[in-house]
């Protein structure tokens, strides 16, 4: 098998718009925190908080899982990007739909600009979909990892449709039934199918690259697939014909046990890993991993709960825990080769050149980390505990772990080869 | 890779290994003849190095970077010599392939416990981990 293609990952004028937008809207993210915290006192269907919500979801989370998903789709699947240039036409659909979206839900101007948001995001989506499936070949060689890669592109569509659906019910009331409850639909859809089964597909493939780590426990991740699945169509269908009601546990049950088995699975790969040294940047996937199960024990209190604030706590570990933590973290695993391979690619062997993870300041990683591991926890306690102080001083830190973060990013994406 | 000293290239070999040394793969940090990732080479054209490696794994972004290197290492050495880098896929990569040295760098413990391993690299004994 002599001369086999080792592929050509896609330019970088593809991928680094993505992590530089990506982080130039969480800074906006924590501002929008920092200028408005008081948001986090109301009811979740609130302009300021709609508008905080889709900069994490779109701005933030959705834009460097985009880039990040351009770059190892080809990885994962073990073919080159099928269109680099759609790639870039979802840049622009996905920047300029998550402005216009944000716009309109800040000043709450329902209407034209929330729809014309609403469509580009859809647009992007769709370009998306089209790439994660023309890529990976639709599940011909049977992979678990392209199965999740494809649902999570369907989820983000599904997602993005409702979504649309939703901001033209706003201007032109059409759907019968609540308006929040098919938002609550609208939200698991992309939390649960677009993030989670991403996340879900990426990781199988990419921890055990890192790690060199290996598990023969496979099946596990099927059940994954089918149970993470299952419980959504299931919470979705149910929901929209009949309500909310108590089967919902019955479904997060289902999916709870999806993630389970993804976790059983990583656990095994990283005890059977041959790269002992661990990265600073896996603390945040512990992390991620732990916010992520702790929303997942918030749900009761959502739904029992008289309270609202367990809604915006249950955000909060979702958006600036689960999604944040691995972005963050994973950033500078990703970048960095990114950038290295265009400057010093073709210099590698000829002489002394830094390496990829020469390439960001370690020192501002390392404050970067400590700030976040401050401000998730005080601002969850300060939501729960209904100390305004405590969201406030939380909203300052987390505006020095954006700034941190953008800084880094900006040195990674700006630097200037040294031979 | 081993090399056999009754190889009739064996010097050109040695020398080519050498400058090997100085491909390092990003992501591991560690050096491609340590990592295991060379298979062999091949002297018995005239004008052409022909080096059969692997990847750690198939796609890699960094695959491109770790082939050129190759490239500008031997090209150093043998200017004059056109240089073929060969991906195969077959026998699979595996950490078994990696050398003490390279598992010293890893941070992997390496136990006293010797057998022999015709993968490992330059030498013909490698430990268990």
């Amino acid at each position: 098998m002599a001369g086999v293609n080792i592929g050509k990952a896609p330019g970088n004028r593809t991928i680094l718009p993505f992590y530089g937008t990506g982080a130039i809207f969480f800074l906006l993210l924590t501002v929008m925190l920092l200028l408005s915290p008081t948001t986090l006192k109301g009811r979740y269907f609130q302009p300021h908080l709609l508008a905080m919500v889709h900069t994490a979801a779109l701005g933030w989370g959705t834009m460097v899982i985009f880039g990040a998903s351009y770059q190892l789709l080809p990885v994962i699947c073990e073919r080159e990007l099928y269109s680099s240039w759609t790639a870039m036409l979802s840049y622009f659909f996905l920047t300029s739909g998550a402005i216009f979206l944000i716009l309109s839900f800040w000043l709450f101007r329902t209407g034209v600009i929330m729809i014309t948001g609403g469509s580009l995001i859809l647009i992007a989506s769709l370009l998306y979909l089209l790439n994660a499936w023309k890529t990976a070949g639709s599940c011909k060689k049977y992979s678990v990892q392209k199965c999740f890669i494809i649902s999570s592109a369907i989820w983000l569509v599904v997602t993005a449709s409702v979504g649309l659906l939703l901001a033209v019910n706003l201007r032109y009331p059409f759907i019968k039934g609540s308006h929040l409850e098919i938002l609550k639909l609208h939200a698991h859809a992309g939390l649960a199918g677009w993030f989670l089964q991403l996340i879900a597909g990426v990781s199988t493939k990419l921890v055990p690259m890192f790690l060199l780590g290996k598990s023969d426990k496979e099946k596990l991740l099927r059940w994954s697939f089918l149970l993470q699945n299952t419980g959504l169509v299931a919470f979705i269908l149910d929901g929209y014909f009949n309500g909310i009601t108590w089967r919902v546990f019955l479904y997060e049950g289902m999916v709870i046990a999806g993630v389970i088995a993804w976790l059983i699975y990583l656990t095994d790969v990283y005890r059977n890993r041959v790269k002992k040294k661990m990265d600073f940047q896996m603390k945040y996937v512990a992390i991620s991993i732990l916010a992520l199960l702790t929303s997942f024990l918030l749900i009761p209190a959502v739904y029992y709960g008289a309270d609202h604030h367990w809604a915006i706590v249950y955000g909060v570990f979702v958006f600036l825990g689960w999604i944040s933590a691995i972005i963050l973290g994973m950033t500078f695993k990703t970048l960095p080769f990114i950038v290295w391979n265009e400057r010093y690619k073709n210099m590698n062997g000829k002489g002394k050149i830094p390496m990829p993870k020469q390439l960001y300041k370690e020192n501002v990683l390392n404050w970067q980390f400590r700030c976040y591991a401050m401000a998730l926890p005080l601002l969850a306690l300060g939501i729960f505990m209904h100390i305004g102080t405590i969201v406030k001083f939380s909203g300052i830190i987390w505006v020095m772990v954006a700034a941190l973060y953008t800084y880094n990013v900006a040195v990674v994406i700006f630097h200037k080869r040294r031979v | 890779m081993g090399i056999s000293i009754t190889d009739p290239f064996y010097e050109e070999k040695q020398i080519a290994m050498n400058a090997l040394y100085r491909v390092v793969d990003p992501e591991l940090f560690v050096n491609i003849v340590d990592l295991g990732l060379v298979y062999g080479l091949d002297f018995a054209r005239e004008k052409t190095i022909e080096v059969t490696m692997t990847l750690s794994t198939p796609y890699c972004p960094m695959g491109e970077a770790i082939t050129t290197g190759v490239r500008n290492v031997l090209s150093v050495e043998y200017p004059t010599k056109e240089i073929d880098v060969r991906i195969v896929w077959e026998p699979k990569w595996d950490h078994t392939r990696i050398s003490d040295e390279g598992k010293r760098q890893l941070g992997i413990r390496v136990e006293t416990e010797s057998f022999y391993s015709p993968a490992s690299s330059g030498k013909t004994y490698s430990s268990r981990i």
